[in-house]
């Protein structure tokens, strides 16, 4: 009876997680420094078990819990499953890295375990609180993860700098959040909907003037331009082991924030917000493909591609239909995907002494290593959006949700700024193929890592082959 | 009385000054953190005027928990600062630019 | 008009003054030390606001967590860092100019949206005041407990987060103190300590 409660009680995944989480803390105590597989193991152990958990409520219908303020639903399951899967591979891939450089590994392993708490919190959230608290959550174990490898003041600078942005952005986001308070006199996004559908002149225009703010905090979470300065830097700065981190998941917990609080907690107002993130998207799609060219620097160069990606991805939120919500989706979930594959091959490249940071580390990739040079490839063509690849897939999703909503102007953009995009992504690629290395030495690592990055590369493959499923999970989480 | 407007037009300076105050401030990051600590002081004043306007307890509770957070982030904030200042011994904004693109 | 009411103006204005004035310093003085006590000038007067709009709770709060704690920290951390005070501010005059328009832009636009045109009048001037017995602490523990328990789980969780952040960041561990070890000072070889260096001699 009671298991059968648990089971379908949907809270359960957060609640597990939690435990476990504090049960590495305690195991991490006692654990000496020779022993720290045991901290890892666990938290895998933690994540798989959560991941599980998602799994199995995934057929409960839409539930309100907690007064409210925390929402069960098929957007929440999708994210859910894909955030915990992601952060599983992080796990994976960072092992090695962490231990060779000193990174204090059980410390990385609990905040990021926190992290993901946040996130899974931030997802769910259906009140302001909770949605300010599960970001809150998910930012500030991410902000001391940069700087945990206390040698280096290249991290530091980096985490200083992704702070004070992220501190500024809980402002302004906090301030719009005041603001909605005042124009509808609620927390709960399921009362601010039914407020803000019959609307007087006043309240509208403080919930725009509060909508400005929101989309300002959210805009610098997310990373998209005008608010991207520090994306590059922070991308740069972190360990590579944490720029896999920040990179991936937080992008789709972002996604929830809007989803949350514009598509959900705001629809009367989407004429104000379509046009504001026609600005965003125009912006952060020109400004990142243009930039990201001249990068000799891979780290910086993807993270400038991030920003591209964060762009097309609002494409498919300010189509502003169920389609287009569900392409924007499919978009984020994709571009996690081939992002961790990306960052991923950065790490495991990385030897200890010799970080792969630049463009030119990888040359001649091809003969050191062709196996890992095939999967960069296919990652770099997803990310290029190039058949059939998943990335294809996904920004042809955006574009036809455009073309519905008769923005062909913007489609016709897009269009051509991916086309300038792909020539960097095949940089990489010719880099790969056609120059000699400057090491010759091939690449070894242990299977399992090995297993990992194929099955994370082959699924962007495979999700471009057969991106129905995935299609259809994000169309059904989005179903009025 | 003192109408609602008026703690607004308030709590709008004041977070007005704490933006200014981000973008004035090259030379220290740890004036940067107290400007962040005025922009929540000018939310929470927003938040208590409208829960007391409204008699709604909610907006009361809000300012809790952003009072508990900006407690948590201040103890992080400061302790980057820290590890920062051990490696560079300067918390001079312009001077932060070893990561240029 | 009363004088209660002349009163509550009086003591509204002049806590608004020390408020915007003592904002402003915190953001112009040079020394961050002064910016931190002026930071606390600007919560004991945001107290006052509060308290007069009758949130003692959170109004004390403010005083004793944020005054008692957390600036005590940005002073200690101030004062440990030993930042040394730069006088030369070329940045500063270079920035003014869009800090005046931040602050006249955001102040514009407020006065705008909360015009009495546009906002609900019956928002504006609802003042009614509590019950002589009214309990602030009272009716916010009521439903900190209940309504917003699962909240209060989180910011519990984020106070956990900040003290492994903050404790893994700073301390350095047991191998990083100045103790010698024995070990190491038995195996230390000459040659790892003593380079000879040819010396050209003196040609007188």
């Amino acid at each position: 009876m009671l298991f059968e409660t648990i089971l379908t009680y949907p809270a359960t995944p957060e609640i597990f997680l939690l435990g476990m989480t504090c049960i590495v803390l305690l195991a991490d105590l006692f654990i000496k420094q020779q022993e720290k597989k045991i901290t890892y193991w666990l938290s895998q152990f933690a994540l798989v078990g959560t991941a599980v958990l998602v799994l199995l409520l995934y057929n409960v219908p839409s539930t309100l819990l907690f007064n409210g303020s925390f929402i069960w639903d098929k957007t929440a399951a999708l994210m859910q499953f894909a955030i915990v899967a992601i952060n599983f591979f992080i796990l994976i891939y960072a092992r090695e890295y962490i231990r060779e450089r000193k990174i204090p590994q059980g410390e990385y392993y609990l905040l990021s375990l926190f992290s993901v708490l946040g996130m899974l919190v931030l997802v769910s959230a259906y009140s302001l609180l909770t949605l300010y608290l599960g970001l809150e959550l998910l930012s500030l174990p991410l902000y001391a993860m940069v700087a945990l490898q206390r040698d280096s003041t290249e991290c530091a600078e980096a985490a200083m700098k992704y702070f004070v942005t992220g501190a500024l952005a809980s402002g302004m986001l906090l301030y719009g959040l005041s603001m909605f308070y005042g124009a509808t006199q609620s927390l709960n996004i399921t009362e601010i909907a039914q407020v803000t559908s019959n609307l007087s002149s006043g309240q509208e225009l403080m919930l725009i003037f509060g909508l400005v703010f929101i989309i300002a905090g959210v805009v610098f979470k997310l990373g998209a331009a005008p608010f991207h300065m520090w994306v590059p830097d922070v991308y740069q700065g972190a360990p590579t082991s944490v720029t896999l981190f920040v990179g991936t998941a937080p992008k789709i917990a972002a996604l929830a924030m809007v989803v949350r609080l514009l598509i959900e907690g705001t629809p009367a107002l989407v004429h104000q917000w379509q046009e504001v993130l026609i600005l965003i998207a125009v912006l952060s799609i020109a400004l990142g493909n243009v930039v990201a060219i001249v990068q000799s620097n891979l780290k910086r160069m993807l993270s400038y591609s991030a920003i591209a990606h964060v762009g097309y991805m609002s494409l498919g939120l300010l189509a502003a239909t169920p389609d287009g919500y569900a392409s924007a989706l499919f978009y984020m979930l994709a571009y996690a995907l081939m992002s961790l594959g990306a960052f991923g091959m950065l790490v495991l490249l990385s030897k200890s002494g010799a970080e792969v940071d630049k463009i030119g580390d990888l040359r001649g990739l091809n003969t050191r290593n062709p196996w890992l040079a095939f999967m960069l490839l296919l990652v770099m063509f997803s990310m290029a959006g190039i058949p059939p690849m998943v990335g294809f897939f996904a920004k042809l999703g955006v574009l036809e949700a455009l073309i519905g909503a008769h923005m062909v102007w913007l489609a016709t953009f897009a269009l051509v700024f991916a086309i300038i995009g792909a020539y960097y992504y095949l940089n990489v690629v010719k880099v790969m193929y056609f120059e000699e290395p400057e090491i010759q030495y091939p690449i070894v690592n242990r299977p399992i890592i090995n297993v990992a990055i194929s099955v994370n590369c082959l699924m962007v493959l495979w999700l471009g082959m057969f991106p129905s499923g995935l299609i259809d999970l994000c169309r059904a989480a989005f179903a009025m | 009385m003192i109408s609602l407007s008026a703690y607004l037009i308030l709590s709008a300076i004041v977070f007005g000054l704490g933006l200014a105050g981000i973008v004035i401030n090259r030379k220290n990051v740890i004036i940067l953190l107290m400007c962040v600590e005025l922009l929540l002081l000018a939310v929470n004043t927003n938040f208590v005027a409208f829960s007391h306007y409204f008699h709604d307890i909610a907006g009361q509770v809000f300012v809790f928990f952003i009072l508990t957070v900006a407690a948590a982030e201040a103890a992080i904030g400061l302790a980057i600062l820290i590890v920062l200042f051990r490696g560079r011994k300067t918390i001079d904004v312009d001077k932060l630019n070893t990561l240029k693109g | 008009m009363n004088l209660a009411q002349i009163f509550t103006d009086l003591v509204f204005f002049s806590f608004a003054a020390i408020l915007v004035g003592s904002a402003l310093m915190t953001i112009i003085s040079r020394n961050p030390v002064r910016s931190a006590l002026f930071l606390v000038l600007a919560f004991f007067a945001a107290t006052g606001l509060w308290i007069l709009l009758e949130v003692e709770f959170l109004g004390l709060i403010l005083i004793l967590v944020y005054v008692g704690a957390v600036m005590t920290l940005f002073l200690f951390v101030v004062m440990t860092l030993n930042i040394d005070v730069e006088e030369q501010r070329s940045s500063f005059v270079r920035y003014l100019p869009f800090a005046i328009v931040i602050v006249a832009m955001l102040v514009i636009l407020m006065v705008y949206v909360i015009s009495p045109g546009h906002l609900n009048p019956s928002e504006l001037t609802t003042t009614g005041g509590q019950p002589v017995n009214y309990s602030n602490t009272t009716e916010l523990g009521m439903v900190l407990y209940t309504d917003y328990a699962y909240p209060f789980e989180l910011a519990g969780i984020l106070l956990l987060v900040a003290i492994i952040a903050a404790i893994s960041l700073t301390f350095h561990g047991k191998g990083n103190n100045k103790t010698q070890n024995p070990d190491q000072q038995i195996l230390i070889r000459r040659e790892d300590r003593i380079r000879m260096v040819k010396m050209q001699g003196d040609k007188k």
